[in-house]
């Protein structure tokens, strides 16, 4: 029997980034709602980065980077040029912004993650190549940075942006 | 808002919403036809991935009743259950209603799959539960707490519970969680009550307790 080495997974929590240069490395945000996730990959100097924005505006949170879009985002961004990106190639991709709970009115805030995102990202003159945002299903998304897959997985499916 | 709930204040909180906290295990028990042991109530301060993590983790597949907290005191309310139990606490209450033999499911190998019947009966079953831990902290408050009509999700924890944590913690780190698990001595239907208040109007009930200065 032969024991494969698995790959190093790096789970980004909610508020929280994660970055590697570990082609076997696989980044990983759990269970989206509302919340956001920006996978950020470098085919070229093969470094990847996953974020998993909250909310649209706010304070600086150190111990939540990336807690907010608009102060959170250049923080990403410079970790990831850090690590050797050079944005204007990177293939961006987001996932996300879900509207799970209908009832109570004041919990729309996956449609204004996706907008401030969107918004933020066009400011840096950075475009996505493809998004999976809105609905009402919760997704677990993971970044490989090896070859820059970008997998959805819902209750029901697991699809590649 | 930020939390400035002093320790003394989290204590009075704590205490109150542990005693409706009993009561809505109690309801759950008597809707069910079971005997519902109430695990001791936690409040704590926690982050948002704290509360992921008392959840069984952010993957972790959950059936949840959600219910909305308006009025004087406000927040989220969510009682959870895995699928597999949310399945067997719909059968009890169904055979209740409709009387042996009449069950209209069949057991089914997707633990995803409800029928109209199981969901209405369970979120009845979240709606009776939250509804009877309002209830009693409303007997503590001068003011009325409403809750919002319920709506079941069978989702991933996180997903469910991000929206309920963004809405908390735009600014503030930490939210204020209380939970409790209500099991059954058969394992038939074990649930978890989480109640998220919004930290700025529990002033009302420590005002409503003659906490004030806490």
């Amino acid at each position: 029997m032969t024991v494969t080495e698995s790959p190093s997974l790096l789970v980004a929590g909610i508020g929280e980034m994660v970055l590697s240069t570990d082609a076997r490395a696989h980044l990983v945000a759990y269970g989206l709602g509302s919340c956001i996730a920006l996978a950020v990959w470098d085919p070229k100097a093969k470094v990847g980065g996953l974020a998993h924005f909250m909310l649209p505006s706010g304070p600086h949170s150190s111990g939540s980077p990336v807690k907010f879009i608009d102060t959170g985002l250049d923080v990403y961004l410079k970790a990831l040029e850090a690590k050797g990106a050079v944005l204007n190639r990177c293939v961006i991709k987001a996932a996300g912004a879900a509207a799970m709970l209908t009832v109570g009115g004041g919990l729309a805030i996956g449609k204004r993650n996706s907008e401030s995102l969107a918004t933020a990202l066009a400011e840096r003159g950075l475009s996505m190549a493809a998004t999976a945002l809105g609905g009402s299903a919760g997704r677990t998304v993971q970044l490989e940075v090896g070859d820059g897959r970008f997998l959805i997985k819902s209750l029901s499916s697991v699809t590649e942006l | 808002m930020t939390l400035t709930l002093s320790e003394a204040g989290q204590r009075v909180v704590a205490g109150t919403f542990g005693s409706a906290m009993k009561r809505a295990g109690e309801a759950l028990g008597s809707m069910s036809g079971q005997v519902i042991d109430v695990q001791t109530p936690m409040l704590q301060r926690c982050t948002a991935s704290d509360v992921l993590t008392m959840a069984g983790g952010p993957e972790s597949i959950v059936l949840a009743v959600y219910v909305g907290i308006m009025g004087s005191l406000q927040g989220h309310a969510l009682l959870l259950f895995s699928p597999a139990d949310a399945h067997r606490l719909a059968q009890i209450l169904l055979a209740g209603l409709l009387g042996p033999g009449e069950l209209p499911m069949e057991a089914t190998a997707d633990p995803l799959a409800y029928d109209e019947l199981e969901l209405s009966a369970l979120q009845e079953a979240g709606n009776v539960t939250i509804s009877a831990f309002l209830n009693e902290l409303g007997m503590h408050l001068h003011e009325p707490v409403q809750p919002t009509p319920p709506q079941v999700v069978i989702e991933m924890a996180g997903a469910v519970l991000d929206a309920v944590l963004l809405d908390l913690v735009t600014e503030a780190d930490q939210v204020l969680a209380a939970k409790t698990t209500f099991s059954e001595g058969g394992r038939a239907i074990d649930g978890t009550l989480f109640v998220l208040p919004r930290a700025d109007s529990l002033r009302v009930l420590l005002d409503a307790l003659g906490a004030i200065g806490l």
